[in-house]
């Protein structure tokens, strides 16, 4: 197998790997700005300069010619190398900064030029903590500046389109940006204009930057040039802490992180995962941060109570109807909820001898894109299919509840109302028990229990995509009352790239009153007088993975963090 | 006797003194296209490489590559694989200006040279791409094309030879940076003319990603004179390592700037003298023998030194495009090197973070000691800024900055240090 020698220790490699990804591979650092693995390689940024050399063949012999000490002679080239545009072959010897003061020195040199005209504004920067360009100045760069002049002034608070801004003297000129636009969503919105110093990215004249996957720059820009219309100045990175978790706006399951302060979602990230969504996330899974903030319910609510009331009395009132509506009742499943949620659900329908009549499609045609937007505006519709749930006959149902053949409606994480299944005149003499998650919910005015059920970002439990891959979810923030296995999964769940004392579990604000639905759906039945044993939801998934086939595998240390995919299923079509 | 042997006698065959030669019909009336129907009829392509090969040409843009050896670097010609010849006319480096009289004065000489070159390579189309400010040359060169292909030199089926070829007009929009041949291909795909990384080279991957060979006007235009006289002759004109034809753009301080079409191997103190002497009868300064961008020699470098490769290296500079650029000895050498600076600053692409951030602080340096405001230090850093900027960029314009900033300070420090303020500390304390 072929080797390269990188800072004296030898490696083996295979193919014709690009030398920057290849030392990055191996944990070898190498200070780097426009290289990005799933983009093409400028090499414009000068920064992976690297020393290369390879041994000296004799020409008549093809021995290696060796030095005195008995060691192979080393030609390098004339020049230091880009690390990111060498592509490694046999027996070649790389000096990076470590061993080589000539490439610690063009390191330095590099940096020197790149912070003479950045406004190094990092105290107020968002950027500023998850920096590259401030990580590796600190690292690589040279102590102070030898620039007197004034710094090149270019345009600030640049709105590039609804929810992109750029700063564009903080802009190195890496391009990765124009070459995402390019290369990546293909929409071509940016391009660079103006010449030398002066150059900054921007749209061409009457464009707006409006293309559906446009923040992703935001994430690519190695410095705090192009920022988030709406995170701008929100909060510092170290303020914040990060929650692996997946996006729930389609079927995609992008997996993202969530950015939480004071329990509040601040804003939503990708999280890379090659097998779903690669480095990136559409704008509008972004964009629902504040879905998990605002409109929040305050505890559960019963209408017997004329309004707010407890837990308690929230439970023993469900009870109590579901005991009077019992086999009458129709109980929906939700594409929203995890699996254990729906899981949780079919054993109390089981329970009451109602019926799960499916759970209600939300298909919004021709808003997919054959990438990570999908027509299947739910996150979990297979997960519903794979526990042999579903979508409801809308119009059947919606006749039956118009013609008071319902008595009950017990509603898992959906909008009834809104999505169109009835009207809320038909639900007047129905008995509507509803778990929900906002209080803009449309089927709320007509419940006579409401239930807060916690978001993905603040339960456990699985959500299986399109292409049925099981994904697990953990909490991001905490919410009132928590369970105490819940806040052994958030010990778990820190991610703590940035971790820093400020940013607490223990931080009392903004709590949501709120509880997962497989904490409910238990404490409903053992109000029944039914014991559908209180599991944890691993415990329930476990149970899941080893009694359904379609969810063979699917436990929660075989999910990890990026999920693993199931067996395939027949499916019928939603809608 | 110098290397350019005999040169008093020296016949002009680049620009030969014909009146209205630009016209196609006197030039093929002086046996112009002759060449071209000699190879098309008697020569296999590979033959023609060998020909410019045994005539020791080298480019004529600034590098010096030796032409033949280029044209050879062309892959085995595939079916269904396009391949392009492009002549490069975005000349533009201060100084230099010998291209726009052989497009004004003998373009045909161009356009036979791009057409033998094609056949060499056997590839069907040329790209000209013209520097845009060209605009009265570009009309010209657009006429003269036109009757081209009504004469059924150009086009398809080349003097009933069966051999095709277009030549497409390209204008330039006005960078410098576009004369870098693998930048001047971006521009030509309509995209930002940044430089491409090398290697792959343009005949592996050069327009649209094909094989590509870019070449002078002035080289393309010895083609047809190596043609029809033979290599040898070429071989046997001017400097043995370095032969041909040369033009000579010579500007500056001299009684007649113009360009003058002499053998290669001239001595230095030769052409000032056909240049008629510094103007004023004033001394020699400084000499820039090739363009900007190539260092500057001081007057007592220059005695013996000829116009070729190997005696200009030795010593201490370039042959670059003999675009020579003669200083008296009033020129302030700061105030030169303050506008050199600010060009190489103005026309940097931006692309690679040396040259962008590096041509702009040595402009701001410069210009502070040029204002009398520079301190000893700046001076070390200038040269600091140099070793910064060398052979760490894509394209060469870096070192085409760092060059004659480097070079003047060393050769001319003394004119600057009395330009500064002492430094009350050292740069690199």
């Amino acid at each position: 197998m072929p080797k390269v020698t990188i800072d004296g220790e030898e490696y083996a490699f295979e193919g014709q790997p690009g030398l920057l990804q290849f030392c990055l591979d191996h944990g070898i650092e190498l200070p780097h700005f426009c290289y990005h693995s799933s983009m093409s390689v400028p090499a414009n940024c000068r920064q992976c300069l690297v020393d290369v050399g390879a041994p000296v063949r004799d020409r008549k012999t093809g021995e290696f010619q060796l030095e005195e000490n008995g060691e192979k002679v080393i030609r390098y080239f004339p020049k230091l190398q880009t690390s990111c545009s060498h592509v490694i072959s046999d027996g070649q010897v790389v000096h990076t900064a470590r061993t080589s003061e000539k490439v610690e020195r063009a390191q330095r040199d590099t940096m020197e030029f790149l912070l003479i005209n950045h406004p190094l504004d990092c105290p107020i920067c968002d950027q500023a903590g998850h920096c590259p360009l401030q990580i590796q100045a600190y690292k690589y760069g040279p102590e102070g500046s030898r620039f007197e002049f004034r710094k090149v002034h270019k345009p600030k608070k640049v709105k590039l389109g609804p929810n992109v801004v750029l700063d564009a003297e903080r802009c190195i000129n890496c391009t990765r940006c124009v070459r995402f636009t390019d290369e990546i969503s293909r929409s071509g919105q940016l391009t660079i204009i103006e010449r030398g110093v002066k150059n900054y990215p921007i749209t061409p004249p009457g464009v707006s930057f409006d293309e559906p996957y446009s923040m992703n720059v935001i994430d690519l820009c190695p410095v705090g040039a192009l920022t988030s219309a709406d995170f701008r100045f929100q909060a510092r990175i170290w303020e914040m802490a990060s929650t692996p978790s997946i996006t729930t706006t389609n079927a995609k399951g992008s997996n993202c992180f969530l950015w939480v302060r004071d329990n509040l979602v601040m804003r939503i990230t990708p999280r890379p995962n090659p097998d779903v969504n690669e480095f990136w996330i559409p704008d509008e899974d972004r964009l629902t941060y504040r879905w998990f903030n605002e409109n929040r319910p305050c505890g559960p609510a019963a209408l017997s109570k004329s309004g707010a009331c407890s837990w308690d009395e929230a439970i023993q009132e469900t009870a109590e109807i579901l005991r009077n509506t019992g086999k009458e009742t129709l109980f929906l499943a939700s594409a929203r909820a995890t699996v254990e949620d729906n899981w949780m659900l079919m054993q109390l329908a089981e329970a009451v001898g109602g019926q799960v009549a499916g759970y209600i499609p939300h298909i919004e045609q021709g808003h997919g894109d054959g990438w990570l937007r999908t027509d299947d505006r739910t996150p979990n519709s297979q997960g519903c299919e794979r526990l042999g749930l579903r979508p409801v006959d809308m119009e059947l149902w919606g006749a039956r509840l118009g013609a008071g053949e319902v008595k009950g409606l017990y509603v898992l994480e959906d909008d009834p109302v809104a999505a169109g299944l009835c009207s809320a005149q038909a639900l007047e003499n129905v008995q509507v028990i509803l778990h929900y998650y906002n209080t803009t919910n449309q089927t709320l005015p007509s419940a006579n229990v409401a239930l807060p059920a916690a978001t993905v970002a603040e339960t456990i439990g699985t959500y299986v995509n399109e292409a049925g891959r099981a994904q697990r979810v953990v909490p991001a923030k905490v919410i009132k009352g928590v369970n105490r296995t819940l806040m052994m999964q958030m010990g778990l769940s820190r991610a703590d790239q940035h971790g820093t004392p400020f940013d607490r579990w223990h931080n009392e604000s903004h709590y949501v009153d709120c509880k997962p639905s497989w904490e409910i759906i238990p404490l409903i039945a053992r109000n029944l007088d039914v014991e559908i044993a209180a599991q944890s939801p691993k415990k329930i998934m476990q149970h899941i993975s080893a009694s359904i086939p379609a969810f063979a595998g699917a436990t929660y240390k075989a999910m990890g963090l990026s999920g693993v995919t199931l067996p395939p299923i027949e499916i019928e079509v939603a809608g | 006797m110098t290397k350019a042997g005999d040169w008093q006698s020296y016949k002009r065959v680049l620009l030969p003194p014909v009146k209205d030669l630009h016209h196609l019909d006197v030039y093929r009336a002086g046996g112009g296209y002759e060449a071209l129907r000699a190879v098309l009829s008697d020569w296999k392509p590979d033959e023609v490489t060998e020909e410019v090969k045994r005539s020791g040409l080298r480019g004529r843009g600034g590098a010096g590559f030796p032409t033949g050896l280029k044209w050879s670097f062309m892959p085995p010609v595939k079916p269904n694989v396009p391949r392009y010849l492009c002549c490069n006319a975005d000349e533009s480096e201060p100084g230099t200006f010998k291209d726009r009289q052989l497009m004004e004065y003998n373009p045909h000489l161009m356009f036979e040279g791009i057409l033998i070159a094609g056949y060499a390579m056997s590839l069907k189309a040329c790209y000209l791409y013209v520097r845009g400010e060209f605009a009265n040359w570009i009309t010209l060169l657009q006429d003269e094309l036109s009757k081209l292909y009504d004469a059924k030199l150009a086009g398809s089926n080349i003097l009933g030879t069966g051999f095709s070829m277009d030549i497409i007009m390209h204008k330039g929009a006005g960078a410098y940076i576009c004369g870098e041949e693998t930048s001047l291909m971006e521009s030509l795909e309509g995209k930002r003319a940044y430089p491409r990384i090398k290697p792959p080279f343009p005949a592996q991957s050069g327009i649209w990603g094909y094989p590509t060979t870019i070449n002078n006007v002035e080289t393309l235009a010895c083609a047809p004179l190596i043609i029809s006289r033979g290599g040898d002759w070429f071989a046997g004109v001017g400097a043995n390592k370095h032969p041909g034809p040369v033009l000579y753009g010579i500007s500056g301080h001299v009684n007649r700037p113009g360009v003058y079409e002499y053998p290669t191997g001239m001595l230095i103190t030769d052409l000032l003298d056909i240049a008629g002497g510094i103007r004023g009868n004033k001394k020699l300064k400084a000499l820039v023998p090739g363009g900007a961008s190539v260092p500057v020699l001081r007057a007592d470098m220059i005695d013996g030194v000829t116009m070729d490769v190997e005696s200009l290296h030795e010593a201490g500079s370039m042959m670059g495009t003999a675009g020579m650029l003669f200083l008296d000895e009033d020129t302030d050498m700061v105030a030169f090197l303050r506008r050199v600076a600010r060009f190489y600053h103005h026309e940097s692409c931006g692309q690679c973070t040396p040259c962008r951030e590096g041509t702009g602080w040595m402009e701001n340096l410069i210009t502070r000691i040029d204002d009398g405001e520079g301190n000893l230090r700046d001076l070390d850093l200038l040269l600091d800024l140099c070793d910064q900027m060398e052979g760490r960029t894509v394209c060469a314009l870096a070192d085409a900055a760092a060059w004659p900033v480097r070079n003047t300070i060393k050769r001319f420090r003394g004119d600057f240090e009395r330009r500064c303020r002492p430094s009350a500390w050292a740069v690199n304390a």
